[in-house]
């Protein structure tokens, strides 16, 4: 779209296209505006606080990721007041919970953790004294810590508008709020299928994968783009691997907009990589001779299939065989193994794992 | 749960445009029913009967206080009103012989099962404190004797009657005007007395003519915010194919304030005419009440004049609903009562957009107060210069004010805006002891000390003159304070309130209050530091205009001024 609007940020002037937020305009030229509730794909939840920005004209200080911008706003990021309500929001968040980064998963991509460092807090200054929560780690995937929950409603949305699960809410109120599972169940007996989308949206390290715990610190992890194996539905995938190991896989946020998973995973695509390094993988295909498979190669499988193929149907009849083909192939894959079950055996009985 | 209570919810279900809006209204009733609590095993099943999923439901169960989940509550469930207003009335006093007399402290039950104790918020009752709520019903004007009195009873298994004698009077006649009459929630004396004529006239006039006759009255909204009426109702967009809902705002949950019920349960006729009139001014065919859950007795009344009102023929064209709400104050707002009666926790939304233009259910919503509606009959009938005759510039109009704390006799007065201070507080029979200082409209604006009173020609209780002496005018709830009372104590309490009503969405305000509550706290119990203070006041600082909803503003303002008056009260405190 055409730069039809200019705003000022800073006493900066810089073009833009309408329909974006404050917010956007700034991150697209690299203005810094912390948020915490705020993510492309839950959108404005108008809960952190971290994005308020000054208006002149306007009463107060505004959302920046609600706010769409005018042409010729002028706009301040970084006035005395501004820095002070984002300190007060790291402190209350450092001083009501347990964020000790050490051994944190999200170490070195979190945040509330990012906000304190451009904030310069080390220490939280008003040390509260709270009972922790214990971990909860029923679930086969996702470990939830109560005491690193920022309440910022990511996973809520997510759960609930993303990917439609339905699982997650928030229970009680005041500074009482928690993310609950069902009617606050651990997570593990609860209705909820490890999607992990919750993991994906959380900023800190409320919410984490199981598998990747201990494995590595995120700035030694690779992120390898890819497209998941398990059907044809294509989603991208975003996997962190490490020695060439996978280790947790995320939905593509890069122009998540226009993949086909908009950014989600399943249970498969999120948790089931770990075949990739399984030293019991098949690699190559086998035949089975005197009771045992031996290795083959293409060729050699091939060939048998092929006359084991015509022998059946000279013998028994076309009937006699039937072709089960797999999500994992693409729809001409599968095409061609219709074409082939009709066309070439000539028989109907073709079926497909995704009508399961 | 048995098939009764099923068909009982289905009901409800089926009076709403949505189910989900049945949530609240169905786990009161299961409350109900099995003996004032809640189980997980029966907000689930509540849940699945409405066909929200159980995180949901749950969280709608834990956020309202008046839901007890997992909680034992005993037969009787004591709950004592300790809010400000209360505390300036005695109520901590009466709480601590209650304590002593069952033996039991906050949130716990006789080991027989009978009583449990809770502190609450303020239950809308300041004039007539210390008060005390026993399951549904409020015991007012409590004294050790009636506790007395009351507990026996109550052992006996028989809720008692203790008859209150409630102050009031009226100056302009016309929302009190009913006040002394007898029976006059009947639709009979409400008609004998000139009732439901305004709604015929109204029913003849072009909506757009009632209107503008709102908005040439210059009524501003009665609830605390002041915002015109008619401007508020001219924002409606028009032709949008959606229906337009109006709900009045009877969650009367400001402390300091008890005006509405003195509406809603003595004259819900006048309520219900002026939002016949309203609904038809505004397109509206269903209308509904929001009324504060302490307030079930109301409800009862508003639903039977209702009920009357239909059978009189009187609400041809409209419906009204009453929906209780389950004990939250942030529900008085406006959007976070929309989701309340959605079926949801009482959330405040981010604006825009406006209710307006997409409130209940996503269509146009107005949402206005009981004494603003129940001021549109007198517009209507009599014009809006006849309205303007009372005030000025400042405030037009009649008001009714509250007032509470030490004055000899607290209670409900109807006066014309702009009405002197002084005078007022005259009526309220006078202050009882040196007064230091005076809230006056509602907890949520900055206490007045005695002396800013005494400045210029005197303050004047309209919106203007109340701005100009650096407060709000409100809700007009004046709660009065002498040098009996400690303002650090009441600045902590003042907290401790906002803190338990905060809903918990955003973070200045969930966990900002809370860290004022352990700084306030800290200070009053004689552990406060050198430091402390200024901590607050910073906190006060970034918190207002900062939050998601108006509620940040309405504590960081009033206990700025606490601090900022009174300093030194506080400075004395620290030892340290």
């Amino acid at each position: 779209m055409e730069n039809t609007l200019k705003i000022t940020i800073n006493g900066k002037v810089y073009d833009s296209s309408p329909g974006k937020t404050v917010l956007d305009i700034a991150r697209a030229n690299n203005v810094y505006i912390p948020t915490l509730c705020y993510h492309p794909r839950t959108g404005k939840a108008g809960k952190c606080r971290a994005c308020l920005v000054e208006i002149e004209g306007f009463r107060g200080l505004k959302e920046s990721c609600a706010l769409e911008a005018k042409d010729g706003m002028i706009i301040k990021t970084d006035t005395e007041q501004i820095k002070q309500v984002r300190k007060m929001i790291v402190e209350l968040h450092l001083s009501n919970g347990e964020h000790n980064c050490i051994a944190c998963e999200k170490n070195g991509h979190c945040e509330l953790q990012d906000m304190a460092y451009h904030c310069g807090i080390e220490r939280p200054g008003f040390p509260e004294y709270h009972e922790t929560i214990p971990l909860d780690d029923s679930a086969e995937g996702i470990i939830r810590d109560h005491n690193k929950c920022i309440e910022c409603g990511r996973c809520v949305t997510a759960c609930n508008n993303n990917v439609m699960h339905e699982v997650l809410d928030f229970g009680w109120r005041s500074g009482h709020t928690k993310v609950i599972c069902d009617n606050d169940l651990p997570m593990g007996e609860s209705s909820c299928v490890q999607c992990g989308e919750c993991v994906q949206v959380c900023p800190v390290g409320a919410l984490t994968f199981k598998n990747a715990k201990g494995k590595g610190p995120y700035w030694e992890l690779e992120k390898k783009k890819t497209i998941c194996t398990y059907c044809g539905v294509g989603c991208s995938i975003d996997m962190y691997v490490k020695d060439n190991k996978w280790v947790y896989s995320m939905g593509t946020e890069e122009n998540w907009e226009k993949q086909t998973n908009k950014g989600m995973l399943c249970v498969k695509g999120r948790f089931g990589m770990d075949f990739l390094d399984r030293e019991d993988r098949l690699t190559t295909p086998l035949i089975k001779k005197n009771g045992k498979f031996v290795e083959a190669s293409w060729d050699e499988a091939l060939n048998l299939v092929s006359s084991k193929l015509g022998e059946t149907k000279a013998k028994y009849g076309a009937g006699s065989i039937g072709f089960f083909t797999s999500a994992r192939t693409s729809n001409e894959d599968n095409y061609a193994m219709m074409r082939f079950a009709r066309g070439v055996i000539g028989t109907n009985n073709v079926d497909h794992c995704a009508r399961l | 749960m048995n098939d009764k209570l099923i068909n009982s919810i289905q009901q409800i279900m089926a009076k709403y445009p949505k189910k989900e809006s049945a949530l609240m209204p169905a786990l009161t009733l299961v409350q109900k029913a099995n003996d004032n609590n809640l189980t997980k095993e029966l907000v689930a099943e509540v849940a699945e009967i409405i066909g929200v999923t159980p995180s949901r439901a749950y969280g709608v169960a834990t956020y309202y206080s008046m839901f007890n989940v997992n909680k034992n509550v005993g037969k009787y469930h004591i709950q004592v009103d300790t809010n400000v207003p209360a505390t300036l009335m005695g109520a901590l006093k009466l709480y601590k012989y209650i304590s002593d007399k069952l033996g039991i402290k906050h949130g716990e039950t006789t080991s027989d099962g009978l009583f449990t104790l809770s502190k609450v918020e303020c239950l809308a009752s300041c004039g007539t404190c210390p008060v005390i709520q026993v399951n549904d019903v409020y015991y007012e004007l409590m004294t050790p004797e009636k506790v007395d009195m009351l507990i026996d009873s109550l052992r006996k298994g028989v809720m008692p009657e203790l008859p209150v004698e409630y102050n009031w009077e009226s100056q302009c006649n016309v929302l009190l005007k009913r006040r002394g009459e007898k029976n006059a929630t009947s639709i009979s004396v409400y008609k004998k007395t000139g009732g439901y004529q305004v709604l015929a006239k109204a029913l003849k006039m072009k909506p757009e003519d009632i209107i503008s006759e709102v908005k040439n009255s210059q009524l501003r909204g009665r609830g605390g915010a002041g915002f015109p009426t008619g401007v508020k109702w001219s924002f409606l967009p028009k032709n949008t194919g959606k229906p337009v809902y109006l709900i009045c705002n009877a969650d009367e949950g400001e402390p300091g304030t008890f005006k509405d019920r003195q509406i809603l349960a003595y004259d819900p006729h006048l309520l219900i005419e002026g939002m016949a009139i309203s609904a038809h001014a505004l397109g509206c065919k269903l209308a509904f009440i929001y009324i504060r859950g302490e307030f079930n007795w109301i409800a009862q009344i508003l639903e039977k004049a209702i009920e009357e009102a239909k059978k009189d023929g009187q609400l041809k064209d409209l419906n009204i609903i009453v929906h209780l709400g389950a004990g939250s104050y942030i529900c008085g707002e406006e959007t976070a009562l929309i989701e309340s009666i959605e079926g949801k926790r009482g959330l405040p939304r981010m604006k825009p957009p406006f209710p307006a233009v997409s409130g209940l259910y996503n269509c146009p919503t107005i949402v206005n107060n009981v004494e603003t509606l129940a001021s549109i009959p007198y517009i209507v009938e009599n014009g809006a210069d006849a309205f303007k005759k009372w005030g000025s510039e400042g405030g037009y109009g009649f008001k009714l004010f509250g007032v509470s704390g030490a004055v000899n006799k607290p209670g409900v007065y109807e006066c014309p805006m702009g009405i002197t201070f002084k005078e007022l507080i005259e009526l309220a029979g006078g202050v009882k002891g040196k007064m230091i200082g005076v809230i006056v409209g509602g907890l949520s604006v900055p206490i007045l000390t005695t002396e800013e009173l005494k400045k210029g020609a005197g303050l004047k209780m309209d919106y203007e003159s109340c701005i100009e002496y650096g407060t709000s005018l409100g809700s007009g709830g004046i709660m009065v304070i002498t040098d009996e009372f400690s303002i650090p104590e009441i600045a902590a309490r003042t907290i401790q309130f906002y803190n338990h009503e905060s809903c918990g969405q955003c973070t200045p305000c969930r966990q900002g209050s809370g860290m004022m509550v352990s700084l306030l706290n800290k200070i009053v119990s004689g552990k406060g530091e050198k430091g402390d203070i200024d901590k607050v006041l910073w906190f006060c600082d970034n918190i207002k205009g900062n939050t998601l909803c108006p509620t940040g503003e309405a504590y960081s303002s009033p206990i700025k001024a606490m601090i900022n008056k009174f300093r030194p009260e506080f400075e004395k405190l620290i030892t340290n």
